[in-house]
Formats: C-alpha cells, sequence, structure tokens
C-alpha cells in the first residue's frame, strides 16, 4: 500500500505498543485497591431508590445530569443546521431517485407501521426498561430512510418536521424553567412522584416526559438530515 | 485442567487485562488507518473506529462478573448489587455525539467534492503544502 | 467462561477491523466497519449495559453506516 509521505510509522508504532503497556499496567494495579474506592455510583443509587425511576440510567441522563442532556440535544442542532445550510435549493430531486422494484415497495410499506409502532413503544416505555428517547427517535428515522429509498415521490413534509422539532426544543427548556419556578432549581422534579409508583407507566414525574420530547425532537432531526443526505441538487 | 484454565479466564484481574489489550489494540488499528489511508471517507472511518475502541475501554474496566444492569427488573426489589449507571450515561451521550459529528464531516466532504472534483488529501493544494 | 467470550470477540473484531481500513474498495470498507460495530454491541451486553448496546446498534450498525453508504453514491464511487 502507499503511504502518504515519509511519516516515521514505526515510531508511531513503538509510541503505541508503549502506551498500552502502561495503561495495562495501571489498570491492574488499580484493581488491587478497588475495595477502598468509594465510587459515585452507589451514593446515587441510594438517592434514585427515593426519588428516581426504574431505569437507573434513565433517571441520571434525563434528571441527575439532565443540563448536558440539553447541550447534546444543542449540538445535534447545529449538526442538522450545517447539513440544512449546504443544500443549495429545495428543488425535489426526482431525478436522482430510481425506480425501485416492487418487492421492495410492497415489503416498505409493510414494514413501515410496525417499525414507527416499536420506536414509539421504545421511546414511551424508556423509564422502565432498556431504551428511551434517544433510541426510540433513531429507529423511527431509519423506518422513514427505509420509505424514502423505496418511493421514487415521496418526501418528508416540511413544515410539520420544523414545527414538530421547534415544539420539542422549547417545550424543554419551558419545563426546566417551570422547574426552577416552582422548586428553585432547574429541571426540578414537580410532578407527583411516589415511591410506590415505582414500575408503573406513570411514575418518575417529568422524567418520561422529558425523555418524550427528546425522542420526538432526535427523530424529527435524524429524518431531516437524512433526507437532506439523498437529496442534493447537481447543478450549483 | 480444563476447568482450572476456565477458572483462571474468570478472574477481574484478567478479564480488565484483556479489555485493556483488546480496546487498546483496536485503537491502534484506527490510528495505523488515520496515518496511511488517503481517501477522505476512510479517514472518518478510522475516526469512528477509534471513537467505539476508547467507548469500549470505558466500560470494560469498571465492569464486575457479580454485580448486574442497573435496571430494575423481575427478581430485583432493590437498588443494590448494580454496575454504576453514570459511566453509562457518558457513553451514550458520546455515541450520539459521534454521529452528528460524522453526519456533518461527511456533508462537508460531499460539499468540497462538488467544488474541486478531488477527495484525494494529497491531492489538497489549498493550504500550501 | 466470559472471559473466553470477550477475548474471541475482541480478536474478531480486530481483525475485521484491519480489513476494513485496508480494502480498495469503499462499499465493502462500510460493510465490514458495520461488523465492528455488530462486535462491540455484543461486547456492550456482556458488559451488562444494555442501554448503551441499543444505542450502539441502533446508531452506528444502522444509521452512521447508511449515511456513509448513502455519501458514496454522491461521490460517484458506487459500485
Amino acid at each position: 500500500m502507499n503511504f502518504k509521505r515519509d511519516i516515521p510509522v514505526r515510531t508511531y508504532s513503538g509510541f503505541a505498543l508503549s502506551a498500552l503497556l502502561v495503561l495495562t499496567i495501571l489498570t491492574i494495579l488499580l484493581q488491587s485497591s478497588v475495595e477502598k474506592i468509594e465510587r459515585a455510583g452507589d451514593k446515587l443509587l441510594g438517592i434514585n431508590a427515593q426519588e428516581g425511576v426504574a431505569n437507573a440510567v434513565t433517571s441520571v441522563v434525563v434528571y441527575f445530569r439532565g443540563f448536558d442532556t440539553l447541550g447534546e440535544i444543542a449540538v445535534l442542532f447545529i449538526a442538522a443546521l450545517g447539513i440544512g445550510l449546504m443544500v443549495s435549493s429545495h428543488k425535489s430531486a426526482q431525478r436522482h431517485k430510481e425506480e425501485s422494484n416492487f418487492i421492495l415497495q410492497t415489503a416498505s410499506k409493510l414494514l413501515f407501521p410496525f417499525i414507527t409502532l416499536f420506536g414509539v413503544y421504545v421511546m414511551i416505555y424508556g423509564h422502565l426498561s432498556p431504551g428511551g428517547g434517544f433510541q426510540g427517535g433513531v429507529i423511527i428515522a431509519s423506518g422513514v430512510l427505509l420509505l424514502l429509498i423505496s418511493y421514487q415521490n415521496f418526501e418528508v413534509p416540511h413544515a410539520l418536521i420544523t414545527a414538530l422539532e421547534t415544539l420539542a426544543g422549547i417545550s424543554y427548556v419551558l419545563i426546566g424553567l417551570l422547574g426552577l419556578w416552582i422548586l428553585d432549581h432547574f429541571l426540578g422534579n414537580f410532578l407527583p412522584s411516589d415511591i410506590s409508583d415505582m414500575g408503573m407507566l406513570i411514575s418518575g414525574g417529568i422524567i418520561p416526559l422529558i425523555y418524550i420530547i427528546v425522542g420526538v425532537k432526535v427523530g424529527s432531526e435524524m429524518s431531516m438530515i437524512v433526507q437532506n443526505l439523498i437529496q442534493r441538487s447537481d447543478d450549483e | 485442567m480444563m476447568s482450572s484454565l476456565l477458572d483462571w479466564f474468570i478472574q477481574p484481574d484478567v478479564i480488565t487485562a484483556i479489555v485493556a489489550f483488546g480496546s487498546m489494540g483496536l485503537f491502534f488499528v484506527g490510528l495505523f488507518g488515520l496515518l496511511t489511508q488517503r481517501h477522505l471517507i476512510k479517514i472518518f472511518i478510522s475516526i469512528s473506529l477509534m471513537e467505539a475502541a476508547v467507548f469500549l475501554y470505558f466500560l470494560g474496566t469498571i465492569f464486575h462478573r457479580e454485580l448486574t444492569a442497573p435496571i430494575l427488573g423481575d427478581g430485583h426489589t432493590a437498588f443494590t448489587g448494580m454496575n454504576d449507571p453514570i459511566p453509562h450515561a457518558m457513553i451514550l451521550t458520546a455515541i450520539v455525539i459521534g454521529m452528528a459529528l460524522f453526519a456533518l464531516g461527511v456533508s462537508f466532504a460531499i460539499e468540497y467534492y462538488k467544488l474541486t472534483g478531488r477527495t484525494d488529501i494529497n491531492k489538497m493544494k489549498e493550504m500550501g503544502e | 467462561m466470559t472471559g473466553l467470550i470477550i477475548l474471541a470477540t475482541f480478536v474478531s473484531m480486530i481483525v475485521v477491523a484491519f480489513a476494513s481500513v485496508t480494502q480498495k474498495s469503499l462499499p465493502d470498507a462500510i460493510i465490514l466497519f458495520m461488523g465492528v460495530g455488530l462486535g462491540s454491541v455484543i461486547l456492550f451486553y456482556l458488559f451488562q449495559a444494555p442501554d448503551v448496546a441499543m444505542t450502539e446498534a441502533v446508531i452506528s450498525a444502522g444509521i452512521s453506516s447508511l449515511i456513509f453508504l448513502m455519501a458514496l453514491k454522491h461521490l460517484g464511487e458506487e459500485s
């Protein structure tokens, strides 16, 4: 294979192997003192038993570290904005796609409702079983991708998706501000969350509500990204 | 003899050593691809491999065999004896951000190809080298 | 037994990753990258992290590789 220039490959490989050795030795040495280290996760699981939901990872992502999730949604929004800005015109790109055959069209028409139903289920039951907003949103976006590649004149309705995404983003911040107003800290849990409800669908206060909002936003953003990457105009 | 060999593999020190070697090996494969390949898309694939190696290393070194997943299922009624849920949440965020980064980078590559028609990084001469 | 499975998965992931990086044709490289994602999902399941496994399966072996494949069509390398 052609190497691009005279980079010292042996230097880099020696560096990498010695880093590997150092990391291994450090990890094995750390294992011997693991009983003396008190991890933050144990305390958090104790707090979660008082005011959390059955899925500890969901309550960490949405409630205990909810501000980080807001930042992650902002990063996704900026990436979708950057991809959308590069499409120079909004002409429909029917000449980009070829007419696909009958098997693909029939199968995708059959499969799309089940994929959407599964995505909505994963989104709504995110606080009781593994799953949540991110996974459910991306599942719905992959169903939309399946429809986009089988039908030539299918387009995601632009105004509806933009409205959904905007409403979801605004309501996340509004719920946080409502928690600030009622309970004196951002994203405070102001809906009733009894510990006796743990395991029920309506439990944990605002946690399932926020995860559904996150799922709607991620799903609509991924659909727009996928459509922008398929339909790009050739002329400038 | 076979049971003693299997017992040796189950010790937590050995599992941590396997995880450290394996993930650093995967990281090195990604680094090798980043240094020696010339096509733009291959460089993105190599960066994605390096990210996957870091996630595996992160979750592999806090893994204990006796503790279970941090979800209350059937059979569990209390939050004791579970793995740490904080690194799981951090890795979830990092995976999603890595995907957003790749979508944007691939979009930039397409636009550059439409402008100049080149995907070989040896032939990109705009920065003057 | 868990250690043996982890070792076997790591070895196969490294081999598939090396094959993916040194391929000549780009669609083959992306499909082999999906194989690395599959090995990653198996390892996340063995590390008792079901949320992370589901996210990695949907995003890395799903949307991310499909975005790469769709971009190849615009770069003129579809074969």
